[in-house]
């Protein structure tokens, strides 16, 4: 029975920093990085990094995961996991394009289709985790195979082309037509750009000035104290693998309409491209700690490294080792940091 | 004689916290050096220091005439220092032998060397006189005072030249500590020098040499003789005396606030029915074991029920839902503050306002709002410093409970649960925990505490329950109550002499 405060761990001191500050100095950081890589870029490449038509083109392939890495952040900040999203995003989009069928008829059909497949995947997992009690890691890397599988099963292994719902080219989609949402733009912008910015936003107020995101943060934070502050924790852990369904379920919409066709091998590692981001943003893997904002930053960083790597001609197999030693050196990097 | 170790003008700064304040100890070879102190004292700071588990922020420890390599662990280990903690830190699934060799197990080439490892734990534990301690049985298989001695034999699977033990004897039967002071006699006659943390003075004079008594941080007498006598030591203890530690003892009124019919979940809990009125505090007292965490768990709803039901204000409250306990009025701070009350990564705001926030939000949060809000109740309980954005991770004990106690505050709740809530907290600190709960009984809630200093129960409560093997056996006035007297109910009555014999 000597447990005196004084037993408390030795990691805390007057030099170690307040924690909300140094996560809003890791963004500074980040938003820096941003920069520097695009200076690099334009001095590597002057010809061809900073032009429209490259920034469009890396902002467009961002929004995909970006979506996802929003929806991602959530599902961390509860110190979970989400190895899934990649395989929904392909079930889901083939899903929608046999929906759809061959007479093309509405995009809303497969916009809708898409979204409420995923979703439904999204809610299998978020059952197992909250109430069947599946580690995420276990309940979400079987659905990353079950919702592969399903992506193959569903049309027999081949892609569904969903250009008759334009009449049969890109050519000037109709706004708010499934194609319009890969290829429209407002403004010079893409549309899916503004999807990707109007999610991150939305998923910045939810996190920050809603009860709700106070709540998934108190769950990763501790999950014993949160329930005995009255955090209906069950459901706020079910709620963000939902959300992460969802929200994989409108990244599918933007990548289907950016190449105007469903494969069931799209969407490839998607999931460590959306872990990366989040994690490279300063999300706590082990939860009670999120910044949407970061995020954001660790999409953008992302995009541009690869956009540049691409540039330089190196190989996609340099790529996704480099990306792999990214994703590592971030999570030791927060390893450290909580150590410190 | 040898000095094995020397510890001088100790100091060990925690933030908000002056842990040890200057500490002086001198062990010598073939001794057992006893370290008392009270709850709170510094004692288990002391001995993390000295093992290693964290550096001091000055003064010297010297081992044999060198400096101890400050904040580590192992470093320390190999040098022939030896900590055994309070708490068994055994991993149940390891047999005995793998559990004394634990990361330095002996090789072959590659591959463990397993007859060597049952031949030497064999050696050891003979060493001990305890040679009838199955080597490849399962440590969770074995009693508590069994595992002590598999502690002290990876202790000595090195070279041991000083070993530290924390309180061993608390979780030990009479007969139990027979056997560990063996050991300890066998261990100092092949010259170990041992020091021995206790609170409890009549071991001191059955095992110890000399006396090294701490209060609030300081020595305030080292090297004193074993013989020294009990009242002499336990002024030595008291340390600085603190004006009123305990306030005015509130007057309960007839209104009943809380209402506990038959709750029962097997086995820690068998039937409990109690009342709580508006002004009280009502002390839940007795042996650790026997319940009473698990009844306050009962009633907020963190456990389901086998029977019984709950009623706040005349209302039931639905079982194992917290959030409908919340909203009938209950609040709960519970016995690990860090691990069960608060997100330690969060601000004194966060931690304040998770229970309520709905006062603060319609479709969205007002931030402004709640962080006035917070502030305005942590700075009634005058939490230090005055700062509602401090990361509570780095406050002290006594400020954590603050906190906590601000939530409930803020969310007006009718009756408040109280597990040990001045645990860990430092005796100027205590007094004005005990002053705040004295203060929201008299504003007229219904307070119900458990605790496991008698002393405290006895100084702050209107009346005290007394639980043993889940069921209330006594019921005592307040103003009446002795330690003594809640310590003979606690206990089964055939136990009842030895363990009355325990002094603080």
């Amino acid at each position: 029975m000597t447990a005196p405060a004084q037993a408390s761990e030795p990691e805390s001191g007057p030099a170690f920093a307040d924690r909300v500050k140094a996560l809003r100095l890791q963004e500074y950081a980040l938003a820096i990085v941003v920069v520097l890589l695009f200076v690099v870029g334009s001095i590597l490449k002057p010809d061809t990094f900073p032009t429209w038509d490259n920034v469009r083109n890396m902002l467009t392939q961002a929004s995909v995961v970006g979506v996802l890495a929003i929806g991602m952040t959530f599902v961390i900040a509860t110190a979970g996991i989400d190895l899934s999203v990649g395989s929904m995003v392909a079930a889901a989009g083939v899903f929608g394009g046999i929906l759809v069928g061959t007479d093309g008829t509405s995009s809303l059909v497969f916009i809708f289709g898409a979204i409420a497949f995923a979703t439904l995947l999204g809610t299998i997992n978020a059952t197992a985790v909250a109430y069947a009690r599946v580690v995420p890691f276990i309940a979400t890397l079987a659905m990353f195979s079950i919702a592969r599988g399903l992506a193959l099963l569903l049309n027999d292994k081949l892609p569904v082309s969903l250009l008759d719902l334009n009449g049969g080219s890109f050519g000037n989609p109709r706004p708010f037509s499934l194609l319009w949402f890969g290829n429209g733009r407002i403004f010079g912008i893409p549309a899916s750009v503004y999807v990707f910015i109007a999610i991150a936003a939305a998923g910045w107020i939810v996190l920050n000035r809603t009860r709700y995101g106070r709540y998934v943060v108190a769950v990763g934070g501790n999950r014993e104290a949160a329930r005995i502050a009255g955090v209906p924790v069950k459901r706020i852990i079910f709620s963000v693998y939902v959300l992460s369904g969802l929200l994989a379920g409108v990244s599918t919409v933007l990548l289907c309409a950016r190449l105007g066709s469903a494969s069931p091998v799209s969407g490839n590692l998607y999931e460590l491209d959306a872990i990366g981001a989040v994690v490279i943003g300063g999300t706590s893997l082990a939860g009670g700690r999120a910044t949407i904002v970061g995020t954001f930053l660790g999409v953008l960083t992302f995009a541009l490294i690869f956009s540049l790597m691409t540039q330089l001609n190196l190989s996609t197999e340099v790529q996704q080792v480099t990306k792999g030693l990214i994703v590592l050196g971030a999570v030791l990097l927060q390893r450290s940091d909580a150590r410190s | 004689m040898t000095k094995v170790l020397e510890i001088r003008n100790l100091v060990k700064e925690f933030p908000g916290v002056k842990a040890l304040q200057g500490v002086d100890l001198d062990v010598l070879e073939a001794e057992v050096h006893c370290l008392l102190g009270a709850n709170g004292a510094g004692k288990s700071t002391l001995i993390k220091c000295v093992s290693g588990a964290i550096e001091p922020t000055s003064g010297e420890i010297l081992f044999m005439g060198e400096p101890l390599p400050p904040g580590d662990p192992a470093g320390t280990l190999k040098l022939g220092v030896a900590t055994i903690y309070q708490e068994l830190d055994l991993v149940a699934d390891l047999s005995v032998a793998e559990s004394i060799f634990l990361a330095h197990e002996p090789r072959r080439g590659p591959l463990l060397d397993l007859e060597r490892m049952y031949r030497e734990s064999a050696a050891l534990l003979a060493r001990l006189g305890h040679e009838s301690i199955p080597v490849r049985a399962k440590v969770g298989r074995l009693r508590p005072a069994a595992q002590q001695i598999v502690s002290i034999a990876r202790a000595l699977s090195g070279n041991v030249r000083l070993l530290i033990m924390d309180e061993p004897s608390a979780i030990l039967d009479d007969g139990e500590i027979r056997t560990l002071f063996d050991v300890v006699r066998r261990l100092t006659a092949e010259g170990v020098g041992v020091v021995y943390i206790s609170h409890r003075l009549d071991e001191i004079r059955r095992i110890g040499d000399r006396v090294t008594v701490l209060a609030d941080g300081r020595t305030t007498a080292t090297g004193l003789p074993a013989t020294t006598p009990t009242d002499q030591l336990v002024e030595f203890m008291v340390g600085r005396k603190v004006d009123q530690l305990y306030p005015e003892r509130p007057v309960g009124t007839d209104r009943v606030l809380l209402e506990v019919r038959d709750a029962r979940r097997l086995p820690a809990v068998r039937g409990v029915s109690l009342q709580v009125h508006a002004g009280e505090i009502v002390g839940l007292g007795g042996l650790v074991g026997s319940g009473r965490t698990e009844l306050l768990r009962l009633i907020y709803g963190l456990d389901q029920p086998e029977t019984g039901e709950v009623f706040v204000e005349g209302k039931r409250v639905r079982p194992n839902r917290p959030g409908h306990a919340i909203r009938r009025g209950l609040g709960l701070a519970p016995e690990d503050r860090k691990s069960q009350a608060l997100v330690l990564d969060w601000s004194e705001t966060k931690n304040v306002t998770i229970a309520d926030l709905s006062r603060f939000s319609r479709v969205l949060l007002d931030v402004r709002k709640e962080r006035a809000s917070a502030h305005k109740q942590l700075r009634s309980l005058n939490t230090v410093p005055d700062d509602p954005d401090r990361i509570v991770r780095l406050l002290s004990g006594g400020n954590q409970q603050k906190v906590v106690l601000a939530r409930w505050l803020l969310h007006q709740c009718r009756v408040l649960l109280l597990d040990e809530p001045t645990r860990g907290v430092d005796i100027a600190t205590k007094a004005e925990i005990y002053r705040i709960i004295s203060n929201l009984a008299s504003s007229g809630l219904g307070v119900l505490v458990v605790s496991s200093e008698l002393e405290e129960l006895v100084g702050i409560c209107t009346r005290i329950l007394v639980m043993r093997d889940g069921e209330i056996v006594a019921e005592v006035d307040g103003n009446d109550a002795t330690e003594r007297e809640l310590l003979r109910h606690a206990v089964a009555p055939t136990d009842a002499p030895e363990l009355a014999e325990e002094v603080v």
